[in-house]
């Protein structure tokens, strides 16, 4: 089932949450809307389950316009940050709670019914908790249940707000695997909201990476962290340092250091930003010619198979981050203070308007 | 088995202190009616707690009380729904005004009451035409006793309506709950160990309520008689003994209700306090 997102605003007072948003969620994919904090995904989703309605624009399922109908009727599945399961009732009965509320007519008999939540408790591999409470289980059990609940009504999609948020690390990371192996087994529509890149990187078909009420940029994890529409994605999706720069006929440069940036062949001589990802940096004891940073090296992160670097360029003492491989690095025999040169290896530049 | 040590020092000493101040101001004064009442043989004893006018007034103050308290669990539980849920303006004021029954002198909402509720008072004018006799009858009792409890519901179920998740009732609303579903589903269970606790408030305060009362109620023999002026009017008689014996069985009675009270509410909270981490 698709949904398909119509020029949906939304303000709040003076505040645009959302504006003219416009994108479709493809049949089976599991889509991540990423961006930090207040920038209208949660918003977003809410207006998608029929939680929150938009001022403008519409959303349909697979071609059903279901702008007007409640969240009743929309037959959509939501797991919430914390959970929100019923403290009261068991796991069985939470689970069991949207085939219970269903009208005499289309409600499943009892045995039916249980048998439906046994079926579900397995699947999030919980069986074996069906007689707790809610506030008895870990925070990912509860995230599971919660998952298993909105199964139970066999929704058309399945709408996620930060499910992992509330967990800790650990937990997070085994917690959105599975997710994504359950994704691969149920094939339902499904939509998550997260301000992780690493999660939605990690899980998603697809990314829809959104700020200040906008999208910047849709596509799938390996599209936009490397072929980032705006300066917001690439900074967005992991580390980078920034550049002061100037573009000319495809080159651009930054202070002495020129390299190509063939998508500005047609620029005359305008201002840019120039960004470099701290693993496309490459580290040098000694200049080979090439133009180069002179550079210091001011702390060193060796945690893990990385090795972080934190230099002070001599030009203008602004701080730059490198990443080298732990091998590189024990090549080089760095020590703090060490006299360093700095070659980009790859430069994405995007003009200032 | 190591000894479990508190951020706080003093327990000896807190709880040494609470049995001392509890004895002196409760089980003290208690121990003496009781005491006084032994002064009576059995036989007396029953003679005078059972005599046709004080069972009459048991039954009207354990009954108009209970109505009352239940009145007040419907429209309490109404009241901190609207003050909680909905903004509108007066809410301050309105939110103040649940208040009063408790700073009211209880003499005045007496008078008050019994000036409202007469044959020639605002509402009364208009209700005895019709028939219905609210002043000085067991009605009046009854209404009497519902305004005094209102602040107890009010108060004991607000603040836990406050903290109630909105997303528990998104998360219903989700799965198909429309929204009765989600009240007696959702919201109901969340809300009846607080409500029950307003309802034992509301009806101890009844039991022992007495000014209000004597305005409205016409003190009737018999008929609208309560029995904490049963006590008074053996008092005043100088029958000590004979108000003590009934002031035990009240004494019994209400801490019978109050156990039955508390026993229900242990029994619906405790799904919810057995599983708190």
């Amino acid at each position: 089932m698709s949904i398909e997102i119509n020029n949906i605003s939304k303000q709040f007072g003076k505040f645009h949450a959302l504006q003219n948003i416009n994108f479709n969620v493809p049949s089976g994919e599991l889509v991540a809307l990423l961006g930090p904090s207040g920038c209208g995904k949660t918003t977003l989703l809410r207006i998608i389950a029929g939680l929150e309605s938009a001022d403008d624009g519409r959303i349909a399922f697979h071609g059903d316009d279901t702008t007007d109908k409640n969240v009743r009727e929309r037959q959509v599945g939501f797991v919430f940050q914390h959970y929100a399961l019923f403290r009261h009732m068991t796991v069985f009965e939470n689970v069991a709670f949207g085939l219970r509320v269903r009208p005499k007519a289309t409600r499943p008999s009892e045995a039916e019914i249980r048998r439906r939540v046994r079926e579900l408790l397995g699947l999030v591999q919980l069986d074996w908790l069906a007689d707790r409470y809610p506030p008895q289980l870990s925070g990912g059990q509860r995230q599971r249940i919660a998952l298993a609940r909105a199964l139970a009504v066999e929704p058309k999609v399945l709408l996620l707000d930060e499910p992992f948020g509330a967990l800790d690390a650990k937990v997070r990371k085994d917690l959105r695997r599975w997710l994504r192996r359950l994704h691969d087994e149920l094939h339902i529509t499904s939509v998550f909201v997260t301000h992780d890149q690493e999660e939605a990187l990690e899980v998603a078909d697809r990314i829809v990476v959104m700020n200040h009420g906008k999208v910047e940029q849709i596509g799938s994890p390996q599209q936009v962290y490397d072929q980032p529409a705006s300066p917001f994605v690439y900074q967005f999706l992991g580390n980078v340092n920034e550049f002061e720069s100037r573009v000319n006929k495809g080159r651009a440069s930054i202070n002495e250091v020129t390299v190509d940036s063939v998508e500005h062949q047609s620029v005359d001589d305008a201002a840019a930003l120039a960004y470099i990802r701290p693993h496309d940096i490459e580290v040098l004891k000694e200049p080979n010619g090439a133009p180069s940073f002179s550079a210091t090296v001011n702390y060193i992160h060796s945690l893990g198979p990385l090795v972080r670097l934190e230099l002070q360029r001599q030009d203008d003492e602004r701080i730059i981050e490198a990443e080298l491989t732990r091998e590189r690095f024990l090549q080089l025999q760095l020590i703090e203070g060490s006299q360093v040169y700095l070659q980009p290896k790859q430069v994405r530049v995007f003009l200032k308007h | 088995m190591s000894k479990k040590t508190n951020v706080l020092p003093g327990f000896s000493l807190s709880l040494g202190y609470t049995l001392l101040y509890l004895s002196l101001i409760v089980l003290i004064p208690l121990s003496a009616a009781l005491i006084k009442t032994t002064e009576l043989s059995f036989s007396e004893f029953w003679h005078v707690v059972t005599a046709p006018r004080v069972m009459a007034s048991y039954k009207l103050t354990f009954g108009a009380s209970f109505i009352g308290a239940s009145i007040n669990a419907v429209f309490g539980l109404l009241t901190a729904w609207v003050l909680v849920r909905y903004d509108f303006f007066g809410k301050k004021f309105i939110d103040a005004l649940v208040d009063l029954p408790f700073a009211l002198p209880t003499a005045v909402a007496g008078i008050a009451l019994t000036a409202v509720y007469a044959k020639n008072g605002w509402i009364g004018s208009f209700l005895e035409p019709n028939g219905i006799h609210v002043a000085f009858t067991p009605v009046g009792v009854v209404i009497a006793l519902t305004f005094i409890g209102l602040p107890f519901v009010v108060r004991t179920v607000q603040p836990v309506l406050e903290d109630l998740e909105s997303e528990t009732e998104e998360a219903a609303a989700s799965l198909g709950a429309n929204r009765w579903q989600t009240f007696y589903k959702i919201i109901f269970p969340a809300l009846l160990p607080a409500l029950m606790t307003g309802f034992a408030l509301a009806f101890a305060r009844a039991i022992g309520e007495y000014g209000s009362v004597i305005f409205i109620a016409g003190n009737m023999p018999m008929v609208s008689e309560i029995t904490p002026l049963i006590i008074i009017t053996k008092l005043e008689q100088y029958d000590y003994t004979g108000a003590t014996a009934v002031a035990v069985v009240m004494l019994l009675i209400s801490f019978l209700l109050l156990l039955a009270i508390n026993g229900l509410q242990w029994w619906s909270s405790r799904r919810n306090a057995e599983a708190i981490e």
